[in-house]
């Protein structure tokens, strides 16, 4: 008894003696926390001091101004139409993309001969970088040559000026865009379809359910939370859509494709006002975070649900 | 009889549907293989078929350059994301501390800040520290990243403890754990993380083109702007260029579009 007492306590003191834990975690995240600061933290920090600040004339250092930056971006009708034209561009894409993708994803939810091909196809505009996909419709559209006009053409129809007419530009600009993130949308609808669980489908075919009221009552039910969090996510992600923009309309006509962030690029870049421009980044950031917040709440339930 | 026949329009429809979200990248590659004279011309096939663009864009443009900045800042990148994300999540899901609960909320709140409100402030500490035009400029800033740290420390937190506790008896230390029973599990997550890395370096727009003012440094997304503005009139030369530059997202997507797949649905929906 005493002896088995003993030797156990002595395997407990004599083995390995591990590199303390705080040591390993330091050089496990060192590294992150001195990037994440450099490089996120303290550039936002800075988006919003200098936000408050105005610029010091001949070079010399900014001064505190209160929140004369803000008056003025509020005061000013342009920051209220550029911040009508990003809604109203998100209001078109996000709609459009997700029809055009959910229709993709549906004919592609369960297998058939040849699926993997129409599934490559409908998702590969995920590898179109947005400067091609910009190339790419350039030419379709040309007003005097283009493909679309003469589509419209043939039809019957008058032909537009698509990118060259301020009432045209950000419609065109917003099928664009919801064109180059189908298979983007496609993808994660595809990945919410999949998780419907086949045994529904079944027992509903068993009950004598035909496809369109499977559709109805099975699909769209389990589908809808998936169908509300990527509708989201476009929104979000076109209300900060550039890339396109600076390649074929650089806020023309007339300013009529003058989104906020383009706005934004314009006045730090070109007007050269940095503080000024720090403020609207803010203004943006306010409203972004508000989104992704709804959205994190939204996944937050979603997983609770499951 | 109906069945076949509901299968034949099936396939047809769905065709049709693959066949319009594919027009646009058609008609570029139709008139990137046109003479000057035959870019407006309405036929759908090149009339008379040249490569006469391509020489004519790889001549007059670094096209092959532009490409190559872009592969070496998305693979930069998606290195750096990978090894950092790697040790972070581990940390955060394995070694349990305050310090760690409180890094992870911050990674978390990380998340919700959007690149295109820190571009101004980040382009001007950029500039402050003379870094404008350089490769560390492009790359840096973007290898440690909050979604690929939450990403990671997520699958880390969902190994059983078992694996660790025999290691820890064996005399293992974190970091030997890390590289010895973490890591080799997590390759199909780090396959899926940096496939999504690497499209979003690759897609980066903004960014690159306030902190690159010279050709050199200019990766194939911004190129393709100024090839457009110094082409304008001709299509064919423009669409060439394009197609070179779609060609490396476009093989690497057939050749690992599992992995592209995993890494977005990985990367929107549970992020």
């Amino acid at each position: 008894m005493e002896s088995t007492l003993s030797s156990s306590t002595k395997q407990k003191r004599t083995p390995w003696k591990p590199r303390p834990d705080w040591l390993e975690m330091l050089i496990l995240l060192v590294p992150a926390v001195l990037l994440l600061t450099a490089f996120v933290i303290l550039p936002t920090i800075e988006a919003f001091v200098m936000s408050f600040q105005r610029e010091g004339l001949l070079g010399r250092n900014r001064v505190f101004a209160g929140f004369e930056n803000y008056l003025e971006v509020f005061s000013r009708p342009e920051n209220l139409q550029s911040a009508w034209q990003s809604l109203y561009f998100a209001l078109i894409v996000a709609p459009l993309e997700i029809v055009l993708a959910f229709a993709a994803a549906l004919l592609i939810s369960r297998p058939f001969v040849g699926v993997a091909i129409y599934r490559t196809l409908f998702f590969l505009t995920t590898a179109v970088p947005t400067g091609v996909a910009a190339i790419a419709w350039s030419w379709f559209l040309n007003p005097q040559t283009g493909w679309a006009n003469w589509i419209l053409v043939s039809l019957g129809l008058e032909p537009k000026q698509w990118l060259l007419d301020s009432s045209t530009a950000l419609p065109t600009l917003a099928v664009i865009t919801a064109w180059a993130g189908v298979g983007f949308a496609a993808i994660l609808l595809t990945a919410g379809l999949q998780q419907i669980p086949e045994d529904l489908y079944e027992a509903s075919r068993i009950d004598g359910a035909n496809g369109i009221q499977q559709f109805w009552n099975i699909t769209i039910p389990l589908i809808s939370p998936t169908l509300f969090l990527v509708t989201l996510l476009v929104f979000l992600r076109s209300l900060t859509t550039f890339g396109q923009i600076h390649l074929l309309t650089q806020g023309g006509p007339a300013d009529s494709t003058m989104v906020f962030i383009y706005r934004i690029y314009q006045d730090a870049f070109f007007n050269f006002r940095q503080t000024y421009a720090a403020a609207q980044s803010v203004i943006l950031f306010l409203v972004l975070l508000i989104l992704a917040l709804l959205q994190f709440r939204f996944i937050g339930r979603k997983v609770h649900y499951e | 009889m109906n069945k076949i026949l509901s299968r034949v329009l099936f396939y047809i429809g769905i065709s049709l549907y693959a066949a319009l979200l594919v027009l646009p990248l058609l008609t570029m590659l139709s008139v990137s293989f046109r003479s000057d004279g035959d870019v407006y011309n309405p036929s759908f096939f090149p009339p008379n078929p040249t490569l006469e663009p391509y020489q004519i864009a790889l001549e007059k443009f670094p096209v092959l350059r532009f490409l190559g900045n872009s592969f070496l800042v998305s693979s930069l990148v998606t290195l750096g994301v990978m090894l950092i994300s790697s040790c972070t999540g581990y940390a955060l899901a394995r070694i349990s501390s305050p310090v760690s609960n409180f890094i992870f909320a911050v990674v978390i709140g990380l998340l919700l800040v959007p690149g295109e409100v820190t571009f101004l402030p980040l382009y001007i500490m950029i500039n402050r520290l003379g870094w404008i035009d350089s490769y560390l400029a492009l790359t840096l800033p973007f290898i440690a990243s909050p979604i690929g740290i939450f990403l990671m420390r997520q699958f880390f937190k969902s190994l059983p403890q078992e694996l660790f506790d025999a290691a820890r008896m064996d005399g293992a230390g974190h970091l030997r754990m890390l590289w010895h029973i973490a890591m080799p599990l997590a390759t199909p997550a780090l396959g899926a993380l940096a496939a999504l890395t690497f499209l979003g370096t690759w897609n980066m727009y903004l960014y690159p083109l306030v902190v690159t003012n010279s050709e050199e440094l200019r990766t194939a997304q911004i190129a393709l702007r100024f090839i457009s503005a110094d082409e304008a009139v001709r299509y064919n030369i423009v669409a060439a260029a394009a197609v070179i530059i779609l060609l490396p997202t476009l093989i690497a997507f057939l050749f690992a579009q599992r992995a592209f797949v995993r890494g977005i649905a990985m990367g929107s929906l549970k992020g």
